[in-house]
């Protein structure tokens, strides 16, 4: 860790040209299969930060280019919204041996457990309100607007839904170690039934869920984090991620364990000036689950063939797959 | 399950052993509080592994049977009638998960086949059978 440390304080000394900078306690937290993540204070020209370092690992969960997640948090930060503010990118592996980013580190706040069945408490309808409100906004913007329009996705309204299908189908199809009938089932029943185009192409965070906002003891969304899955697509996708009830123990009642269903869709139709159709959402709800499916079967096979044995891959393959089959069995099964 | 029981104990092993002093305390007690888990979890996997695939296995077997007399195809049917006369050999869950996986995927392919032809029944039976064997994987999380 030391080791870490002092390459760390030469490269912000360089980068942040404050030859007086020091690291201090840095220490690796725990969470991010996708990164290492490591938080540290930083002391110069008067000022102690505290900052959070996200480095690649040796292999990730799903691999993602830590370029998109840091221009979103660039763009999504300069638009106002509650995201750290990014210090510096480096895809240059030589300072500490892995590309890597810097950002603000957002003190004093928690994050709300999926396990929890309560995880709000007496703030989950002030929290809710601006969850839904906050992913509203990354829905309303355009991508051109703060700068994203080259962002990987399709941006055609009449394909995008299919090019999501794909990408997760070749993600299955890589990385599936045992046969899955029910995912491969889901998969097909996406192709055959089309949801309706986009209303519009916007950036998609990729993983808007409880878990991957902080918030403070006032109940106030500080950040927004985790951004490493965004991309160009339907807005629809991170409405239909953030309510799959894998993010509320199965509570398909209280998505995320915040608001009321169909509040929750009222509040973020209301601050998004969007439609969230009926179909079109079952559509992206059956996606999400589809999409889940796949990211569970690569973060086993990460851990089963010792790519990147965090735990939380093992829990990944072991709970949240067969949560995700359940889900997918059930809606549809029922419509067999 | 993937990956199996014995990976996880195996890794899990291996992590405690080398130990997590040089990540810092907050690392620490997160990685340990995930390894906890899936140790318990282990637990009752090494209870109810067995079962849940034998039982899994038995159900594919029941309803290839029942559904194999309305399937026109008769390359699929004959396939679907060996693996219901089929029987497990062994109670290893080595054994057990190889032919789980045959049976699953046949079970994939006799679905494209009633989804292809319009056999809403098969489709329906199939389905109800899915539905189950989700069920029955499920993993609580309660003590």
């Amino acid at each position: 860790m030391s080791e870490l440390s002092t390459r760390l304080e030469a490269y912000l000394r360089h980068k942040l040209d404050a030859p007086d900078l020091t690291v201090a306690d840095l220490a690796r937290i725990p969470g991010g299969a996708s990164r290492e993540t490591y938080r540290f204070r930083a002391r110069y020209g008067g000022k102690d930060r505290g900052l959070i370092l996200r480095r690649d690992p040796p292999a990730s969960l799903i691999e993602t280019e830590r370029t998109t997640e840091y221009r979103a948090y660039e763009a999504f930060h300069g638009l106002g919204l509650p995201v750290p503010e990014p210090i510096a990118l480096e895809l240059d592996p030589r300072p500490l041996e892995r590309p890597f980013f810097i950002m603000e580190e957002i003190e004093n706040c928690t994050t709300g457990s999926i396990m929890a069945p309560d995880p709000f408490g007496p703030h989950r309808e002030k929290i809710g309100q601006q969850f839904y409100t906050v992913m509203a906004r990354i829905a309303a913007a355009d991508p051109r607007d703060v700068g994203l329009s080259d962002f990987e996705g399709e941006t055609d309204i009449h394909a995008v839904a299919m090019h999501e299908v794909a990408r997760w189908e070749k993600v299955v199809e890589e990385d599936e170690r045992e046969p899955q009938p029910i995912v491969r089932a889901a998969i097909r029943w996406l192709k055959r039934n089309p949801p309706p185009p986009a209303q519009k192409i916007s950036v998609v965070h990729g993983d808007y869920r409880t878990g991957n906002f902080l918030v403070d003891n006032d109940g106030n969304i500080r950040a927004v984090l985790d951004w490493e899955m965004s991309h160009l697509g339907d807005p629809l996708e991170d409405l239909g991620w953030a309510i799959d009830p894998l993010w509320s123990g199965g509570n398909v009642a209280m998505p995320g364990g915040m608001l009321p269903r169909d509040e929750a869709i009222r509040v973020w139709e209301k601050a998004s000036g969007l439609k969230a159709e009926p179909k079109a959402l079952h559509w992206w709800e059956i996606f999400a689950s589809l999409k889940g499916a796949a990211i569970w079967i690569s973060a086993a096979r990460e851990y089963a063939e010792g790519r990147n044995t965090d735990p939380i891959n093992a829990f990944s393959g072991w709970y949240c797959l067969a949560f995700h089959n359940k889900v997918l069995a059930d809606r549809l099964g029922a419509r067999a | 399950m993937n990956p199996e029981v014995g990976t996880i104990l195996g890794l899990t092993a291996q992590k405690i052993a080398m130990g997590f002093g040089e990540h810092g305390a907050a690392f620490a007690q997160g990685t340990v509080g995930l390894l906890g888990i899936m140790l318990s979890l282990s637990a009752k996997e090494y209870d109810r592994g067995a079962d849940i695939r034998f039982n899994e296995n038995s159900d594919l077997r029941a309803l290839f049977a029942a559904i194999a007399p309305a399937i026109g195809d008769t390359a699929l049917r004959a396939k679907l009638e060996v693996a219901a006369a089929g029987a497990e050999t062994s109670l290893r869950i080595s054994t057990l998960n190889e032919s789980n996986y045959a049976l699953r995927r046949l079970l994939d392919e006799a679905l494209i086949h009633a989804e292809d032809n319009g056999a809403r029944d098969i489709e329906r039976r199939i389905w109800a059978v899915m539905k189950e064997l989700a069920a029955r994987r499920l993993v609580s999380l309660a003590p």
